[in-house]
């Protein structure tokens, strides 16, 4: 609470930031998967482990769980008065935000095969 | 007082009838949590599909069944309002299309573009 009256401001413009980013890499990705010539998982793998798209999906990640964070964060504050409900649901939200985060970066990073 | 004229006095969700651009808005904020939820069943599907040619194989049949299809599309559709919506709410952060005009006819467009671009990705995967 460095900045007291400014607690909001941080997240709203983290929604923002990563907004724009993650709707640049959706159309990345979409043209991307339109180029594809056919659908194997030889393709699959050399496009996901190419060092560029390995770090843009990272990236991609972090962006949208943090994003989703700050929307859920909200959702849960407007129609959840109760502190006690509102503190375990933010909570429950935040372990499944980090753990998906864990698991998503442990795939692309520590290459399996 | 209650009952003396004809305004609801209670909560009824189904008789509101909201303005194009609340019916956007809602739809953004109710996409954003499906997506929400479908974040660890995705991570899943991507671990698996990365793991070898025999796990990729069994994601590409396990999302030919209908319901799962039926979810997909629903995702799909998820994730296109989300972004249409998203870029105009973006816009009204800076002061763009303020006016009731303006914001009737971008929601209008909101719902245009994404019928559009909903149509052409289904399009796409299905040819």
């Amino acid at each position: 609470m460095s900045s007291p009256g400014l607690q909001g401001l941080r997240p709203w413009i983290i929604q923002r930031i990563t907004a724009v980013f993650i709707a640049f890499v959706c159309v990345y990705f979409l043209v991307s998967f339109f180029s594809f010539e056919s659908i194997d998982f030889e393709q699959w793998h050399q496009w996901v482990y190419s060092p560029f798209n390995t770090v843009l999906l990272s990236l991609f990640l972090i962006a949208v769980l943090w994003h989703a964070w700050v929307g859920v964060r909200d959702v849960i504050l407007d129609y959840f008065p109760n502190v006690i409900i509102r503190l375990l649901l933010l909570s429950l939200v935040a372990g499944v935000l980090l753990a998906s985060m864990l698991w998503g970066l442990r795939a692309l990073l520590v290459v399996i095969s | 007082m209650p009952g003396s004229d004809s305004r609801p006095f209670f909560l009824n969700l189904i008789k509101i009838r909201l303005p194009v651009t609340g019916v956007i808005s809602i739809f953004h904020r109710i996409s954003g949590v499906i997506l929400f939820l479908a974040i660890p069943w995705f991570i899943y599907l991507f671990e698996m599909s990365l793991r070898g040619e025999r796990e990729f194989n069994q994601v590409m049949l396990d999302l030919q069944q209908f319901w799962v299809k039926l979810f997909l599309i629903i995702l799909l559709w998820s994730i296109v309002h989300h972004f249409y919506a998203g870029l105009r709410f973006l816009c009204t952060d800076f002061d763009l299309g303020l006016s009731k005009q303006q914001s009737r006819l971008t929601a209008w467009l909101v719902i245009l573009l994404e019928l559009v671009t909903f149509v052409m990705i289904m399009y796409g995967i299905c040819v």
